[in-house]
């Protein structure tokens, strides 16, 4: 049924529709923020992520094949810009790292605290934060893979219609970044 | 099974993959193995980590972001379409391009050029006196002649036509055109005489 309606959507977005590409925008902003935001740990360049992603998608209507599921190609946009922020990252990627392991607490752990849990609940936000850590952790070719598969509980084929590679391949990136996960999250869990 | 095989089952487990004998011996080497055991267990941990984190944290943009994006949406879409009609339409681009190019330099040239200009092959009957062009009467120009910025007096014959550009013309009853007189004293005019000019020139050459 959301198939439905998003189908119908996207028709009038494609035709030029303003109001049916701002209500695109609102159902599909958060998911695409929550994705970039576990992608790049940084909630500013996860918004500029969602933007870019929204200007891409209408300025390549034409590029869509309708066949296809919108959120599918949504996705793939996404991801990819993610991944390029993360290549070009890449040189001061190391002292943030380094930071971030000695002293396990600066700008990013702040990060946790908005979002939106309540203050009682403090258990669960250090395990979010131990959480967050590993998932910023993980090397970027699993980093997508596993965030595909956790935050937006798509399928493994979907996962391979996104990232456009080989089931196998998604598959053996899901397990290795499943057992990185393990070692990492290992001694900190409960 | 060995414990390298094992994992990889619990691999296939984890995403929802493994069903019936499979999972069965997967179960039962897991009862066996300790390591295994314990592998799984860290394992199904992480993973249950992991949803549940998602399903707690609901990371929303900041609200002014559908507007942001709005915002940035129109004047791309302008370009756009203004780009794709280029890119369709390469040859009228082109010719549009064209005719530009020579409205302004013909402009240019129009509005800045008042001299007095004589084009013909036989020029040596023709007066000039001041602006004034004049074939007396009784002699004869072989051929076109062409005035620009003044006046033509036309007593005699020409045998081509006789063009006047931003001047006027004056033909006695003893003239003889054998051609076509034409005055052009608009841009518009005188822009078409000189296409259509630089299209026969080039057409002979």
């Amino acid at each position: 049924m959301v198939d439905h309606f998003d189908v119908r959507l996207v028709k009038l977005a494609r035709q030029g529709d303003q109001e049916a590409f701002a209500d695109l925008v609102d159902v599909y902003k958060d998911k695409i923020f929550h994705l970039a935001y576990r992608m790049l740990s940084n909630r500013h360049e996860a918004e500029d992520i969602v933007q870019e992603t929204f200007l891409r998608v209408y300025k390549n209507w034409e590029r869509y094949d309708e066949k296809q599921k919108f959120s599918t190609w949504l996705y793939r946009i996404a991801t990819n810009l993610c991944i390029d922020r993360l290549r070009k990252r890449k040189p001061n990627y190391y002292l943030d790292a380094g930071m971030n392991d000695q002293e396990g607490l600066d700008g990013y752990t702040l990060i946790p605290g908005d979002e939106r849990t309540p203050e009682s609940e403090y258990l669960l936000t250090e395990t979010q934060q131990t959480i967050h850590y590993a998932i910023e952790g993980l090397p970027a070719k699993y980093k997508s893979v596993v965030i595909l598969r956790y935050l937006q509980e798509l399928s493994l084929s979907e996962i391979s219609d996104v990232l456009d590679m080989p089931v196998t391949t998604v598959k053996t990136r899901l397990h290795r970044g499943r057992e990185f996960l393990r070692k990492k999250l290992q001694h900190k869990v409960l | 099974m060995d414990c390298k095989q094992a994992t990889s089952l619990m691999h296939e487990y984890l995403d929802d993959e493994l069903f019936g004998e499979e999972a069965l011996s997967l179960q039962r080497h897991l009862q066996e193995c300790p390591s295994c055991q314990m592998h799984f267990k860290e394992l199904e941990q992480a993973e249950l980590m992991l949803f549940a984190t998602i399903k707690r944290s609901s990371l929303s943009a900041s609200d002014e972001l559908v507007d942001r994006i709005m915002k940035s949406i129109p004047s791309q879409q302008k370009q756009r379409a203004w780009l794709q009609w280029v890119k369709r339409h390469p040859a009228l681009t082109a010719a549009a391009m064209f005719l530009l190019v020579m409205l302004f330099s013909t402009i240019s040239l129009w509005n800045s050029d008042d001299q007095l200009i004589v084009k013909g092959k036989d020029l040596d009957h023709v007066v000039i006196n001041g602006r004034t062009v004049t074939v007396p009467s009784g002699s004869k120009v072989a051929g076109n002649l062409t005035v620009e910025n003044g006046t033509a007096e036309i007593y005699g014959e020409v045998e081509g036509n006789l063009t006047v550009i931003d001047g006027s013309y004056y033909q006695a009853s003893t003239a003889k055109i054998l051609g076509e007189v034409r005055s052009i004293d608009q841009a518009l005019d005188w822009l078409w005489y000189r296409i259509t000019n630089t299209f026969t020139e080039v057409a002979y050459r």
